[in-house]
């Protein structure tokens, strides 16, 4: 298969099962609302190092709000269950709470799996803090220099993917960066999917574990690596001097793989030899995102 | 099965009509029939449903009672849950005890709204309560959780010894309001006469209030004007003659 002369290869990107949790900000201006969700979805790359992985859904209008003010819809993903609620109070309570005129929803109110965040960050307010329940959920105001926190108290928690991926190779690297940076623009704002990386890219892919580092529990993926292409098993064709990963996180498969529809042929563009995929053989995760199929 | 049950008046009572048997969730298990038989008293003396209200569907957790019914007291206590619209003016004790379900009143209410039986220490524990146009005194009295929401202008001693819940009035709100209130808010969007033992705090934009005002608007369809949802509120902390964990929040412009 080619698109606009680049071919895609036969095979598919592995994506395990992760536990997310969809978090809306709202700030006085959107402006508030992004510096918090910046904050909040800072070094979340990848699980390996940051213990969870996020990033910026999309921006919400006032009128898609519950408090009608502009906010930030932000996914955030762990490995477990037990994480996820760790992670987020942690984090909300350092970089949301602190953000002046933010407030924080939750974006999944139909999961049944209930995380209890608000109601754990209430004791920041030392006694002081006060719940009211509106439409049937409760939320705690928590008294702060500024005014008032609000947040609701319990969070939904889903069964997520994380890992799905796609990579561009390409001939220099100035062309796998534009393309990257194109594919990053085709699939901002889709619904259900965030790409956790800066800027949506990563360049250090990894592979599982290491040849000469026991403790390590990812090291470079030599095979993509084009310096190391005289001195390892190569996966590169010829002609390939730069390579980018576009890592998907999302809260289903099919959100993923909407975002992968669209975001492997805008990468398609001068320059790029071919876009593949990363895999474990099919020993790492359940979710198999086959590119062609998914393109057909 | 219907889809909601309406009660319409067939013979004005010459006293009043105590039906606090009047309540949505008690009528989903009941036909037109037997709702038609539940006890009432009129003028001290017992008496059906039926000989007051023509009943007219059945098994139904939506209940609306058609025309004014100023002398139909405790209508909707003790109510857990379901929707009970009254299209005129109702008695006294609306909503008595209530714990759940909304109660919706296109007119005015006669005093104790929400409140407490005689001698109980909790008046509603949950719930809904709106009145569309005028409330008698001590509405929300001894509340412990829920929302009374008056959209004309309240009695005396509105949320009177609150200990927890939401009380919102849009006109201006009787002397006595909130006295000995333990805990729970009363948000004034008007003139409200406030008892000496609240004391200032601050002027702030309180983020749940505006939650609860968009809230109103879009789902009991309450016409609430946008300089109240954006606006600034004078926060008075009290009752402190009591814990002091209580809150008036009187709206003091855009």
């Amino acid at each position: 298969m080619k698109i606009n002369g680049v071919t895609i290869a036969d095979t598919f990107a592995e994506a395990f099962t992760m536990r997310v949790a969809r978090l809306v900000i709202t700030g006085r201006t959107g402006k508030w609302a992004g510096e918090a969700a910046t904050k909040l979805t800072g070094f979340a790359t990848s699980v390996i190092g940051c213990k969870c992985e996020a990033g910026i859904e999309r921006e919400l209008t006032p009128t898609e709000t519950p408090d009608g003010r502009p906010g930030i819809s932000v996914l955030f993903l762990t490995m477990d269950k037990a994480s996820l609620p760790e992670q987020l109070i942690v984090r909300v309570g350092q970089t949301v709470l602190t953000c002046p005129t933010t407030a924080c929803f939750d974006g999944l109110p139909d999961a049944p799996d209930r995380l209890a965040i608000g109601k754990a960050l209430r004791v920041f307010a030392d006694g002081f803090q006060a719940s009211k329940v509106i439409g049937g959920k409760r939320y705690w105001r928590l008294p702060v220099m500024e005014g008032e926190f609000l947040v609701e108290e319990t969070f939904g928690m889903l069964k997520g993917v994380g890992g799905g991926n796609f990579l561009i190779l390409a001939e220099d690297a100035d062309a796998a960066l534009a393309a990257a940076e194109a594919a990053v623009a085709a699939m901002t704002g889709l619904p259900g999917v965030i790409l956790p990386f800066p800027g949506g890219v990563a360049r250090s892919g990894s592979k599982v574990g290491s040849k000469r580092y026991k403790n390590m529990v990812a090291t470079t993926n030599d095979p993509f690596d084009p310096t190391l292409r005289a001195i390892t098993d190569t996966a590169l064709p010829d002609g390939v001097n730069s390579v980018l990963e576009i890592v998907l996180d999302g809260t289903d498969a099919p959100s993923i793989e909407a975002a992968m529809r669209v975001g492997i042929p805008a990468a398609c563009r001068p320059g790029v030899n071919s876009i593949t995929a990363a895999n474990f053989g099919g020993k790492l995760g359940p979710h198999h995102f086959h590119l062609r199929k998914i393109l057909a | 099965m219907s889809d909601a049950i309406t009660l319409t008046l067939a013979a004005q009572p010459d006293h009043v009509l105590v039906a606090d048997c009047i309540a949505a969730d008690r009528f989903l298990g009941l036909d037109a029939k037997q709702i038609a038989q539940l006890p009432v008293v009129h003028g001290g003396r017992a008496g059906t449903l039926g000989e007051f209200f023509k009943v007219r569907g059945g098994h139904s957790g939506v209940v609306r009672i058609e025309g004014d019914v100023p002398r139909v007291d405790a209508i909707g206590a003790g109510m857990a849950g379901g929707d009970l619209t009254i299209e005129g003016s109702v008695g006294r004790d609306l909503g008595l005890a209530i714990s759940g379900g909304r109660i919706d009143v296109r007119g005015n209410a006669g005093d104790n709204v929400g409140g407490a039986l005689p001698g109980a220490a909790r008046g509603m524990t949950g719930g809904e309560i709106i009145v569309r146009g005028n409330a008698g005194d001590e509405a929300g009295a001894r509340m412990r959780r829920g929302l009374v929401v008056v959209m004309g202008d309240g009695g005396r001693a509105m949320g009177e010894g609150m200990i927890a819940g939401t009380v919102v009035v849009f006109g201006k709100a009787g002397p006595g309001a909130g006295r000995f209130l333990k805990r729970g808010s009363i948000v004034a969007l008007a003139a409200i006469d406030r008892p000496g033992t609240f004391r200032y705090a601050c002027t702030y934009r309180p983020p749940h209030v505006g939650l609860l005002l968009r809230y109103l608007r879009g789902r009991a369809d309450v016409a609430v004007a946008d300089r109240f949802l954006t606006g600034r509120y004078e926060r008075y902390s009290g009752d402190l003659a009591e814990l002091g964990k209580g809150e008036i929040l009187q709206w003091a412009g855009d």
